[in-house]
């Protein structure tokens, strides 16, 4: 009976496992079948054909989970085979222009855990391991897994990112970006409509942030344009175009990104340096062969 | 005798497909061995519940009867809210089964996958990604 109750519970595991997996594999099917279509089959805006405001960007926003799509980790998105048994999901390459003397020297000084350039983090120095801010606009790419929103306010649109709790400004007055600003974790950002896109400029960005994990660097005279415009009510599009003459000999022009609307809940994720300090004592380093003298 | 062995497979493959994306962060493929895995049964030491990423260490005794001071590696407190941990989950002396994939250094590291407790409950109790949500809910 005992083994006839065991084998059933093992089974249920089974089946909720396995369709974990089917399930996790269906967004944005919801209202259909799952499996019937893939995402990509579906009209865009089917499920939720209802009416929005183009002006307005506020909510939650996250990066889609589709079958076949790499989370996204830069202004590219071609997806790359980090290692034998690492699931391609968890990086996608970044496709800089060439760099400057300059911009490769401060590239190879990265050591970094994802990518091709890989080394555990116990033996890197992502700033990230240590709580460091993450800055923009490499706390963008967290929105493949975690939700951002926008705030609208008469004279301001903030920009609210769950992960370390970022907020950036990004001021809609009429004011121009600032000549010679000292450099900020997030820069400075100012925004405008274009019909019914809404272009971000910004600059004045501290030197010491990551474009993205992969390493790939940035100077203070960085400079992003961001095109936002919502296609339908739970569609929003990016085109970002990164240019710094210091790092890259040309500008990066990013590849179209889609948020579609998060259907998660924003919640606290602070990176904390002390927490972090205690998991690096205490594991990540021991990983490596590292001990605290 | 069938049964039981159908039983035992049927809960690794369960154990393995619902535990094994919990843990997607920050570098860790890199760290540990993914196509292998170490079970041990520990002593906890300590259990810290941080943001953001968590960390088990226990002790375990070899062969030799020497105690070996052990670490798992975690993810953040959302998800492993999602999968059934709790910042009280664990306390020091607590008698644990614990599975995971073991550290390319070969220092007494894992990369935790799962955990049998004292009384028998597994966890994590589901499979959840980075950001909590359940890979059983379907549009996420």
């Amino acid at each position: 009976m005992r083994n006839r109750f065991m084998s059933s519970a093992a089974a249920l595991l089974v089946l909720m496992a396995c369709s974990c997996v089917t399930f996790a594999q269906t967004y944005g099917t919801k209202g259909y079948s799952p499996g019937a279509w893939k995402p990509d089959e579906l009209p865009s805006g089917l499920s939720n054909p209802k009416p929005f405001d183009p002006h307005n960007l506020s909510g939650l926003w996250s990066m889609p989970t589709k079958p076949g799509y790499f989370e996204r980790h830069s202004l590219n998105d071609k997806p790359i085979k980090i290692a034998p048994n690492v699931p391609p999901q968890m990086g996608s390459d970044a496709y800089p222009p060439p760099m400057t003397p300059w911009g490769k020297a401060k590239f190879d000084a990265a050591k970094v855990s994802y990518g091709p350039r890989a080394v555990p983090p116990g033996e890197g120095n992502d700033p990230v391991s240590t709580c460091e801010p993450m800055g923009y606009p490499r706390d963008l790419w967290e929105a493949n897994l975690r939700p951002f929103e926008f705030v609208q306010t008469p004279d301001r649109v903030l920009q609210h990112m769950q992960y370390h709790d970022l907020w950036r400004t990004i001021w809609t007055d009429g004011r121009q970006l600032p000549k010679n600003p000292d450099p900020g974790w997030n820069g400075y950002s100012v925004g405008r409509w274009e019909g019914d896109t809404f272009v971000v400029e910004s600059n004045g960005y501290d030197d010491r942030t990551w474009i993205d994990h992969f390493g790939n660097p940035h100077s203070d005279q960085m400079r992003l344009v961001e095109r936002y415009k919502r296609v339908d009510a739970d569609t929003l599009e990016l085109d970002m175009i990164l240019t710094d003459p210091k790092t890259y000999t040309a500008p990066w022009v990013g590849d179209k990104i889609t948020f579609v609307r998060a259907k998660v809940a924003i919640f606290e994720e602070i990176c904390s340096p002390s927490e972090e300090g205690h998991f690096n004592d205490t594991i990540r380093d021991p990983a490596v062969g590292k001990s605290k003298p | 005798m069938k049964p039981k062995l159908i039983t035992s497979l049927a809960l690794i493959v369960a154990l393995v497909m619902v535990s094994a994306p919990l843990l997607a962060h920050h570098g860790t493929g890199v760290a540990y061995v993914r196509d292998k895995e170490v079970t041990l049964k520990g002593t906890v030491t300590e259990w810290f519940w941080a943001n953001p990423h968590c960390g088990l260490l226990f002790d375990v005794t070899d062969d030799k009867g020497e105690v070996v001071h052990w670490g798992a590696e975690l993810g953040n407190p959302h998800s492993l809210s999602e999968a059934g941990f709790s910042r009280d989950a664990f306390k020091p002396g607590d008698k644990l089964t614990i599975t995971g994939h073991p550290a390319k250094s070969g220092a007494p590291r894992l990369e935790l996958l799962h955990l049998v407790l004292a009384d028998g409950r597994v966890l994590p109790e589901r499979s959840v990604k980075g950001n909590g949500v359940h890979l059983d809910d379907p549009g996420q």
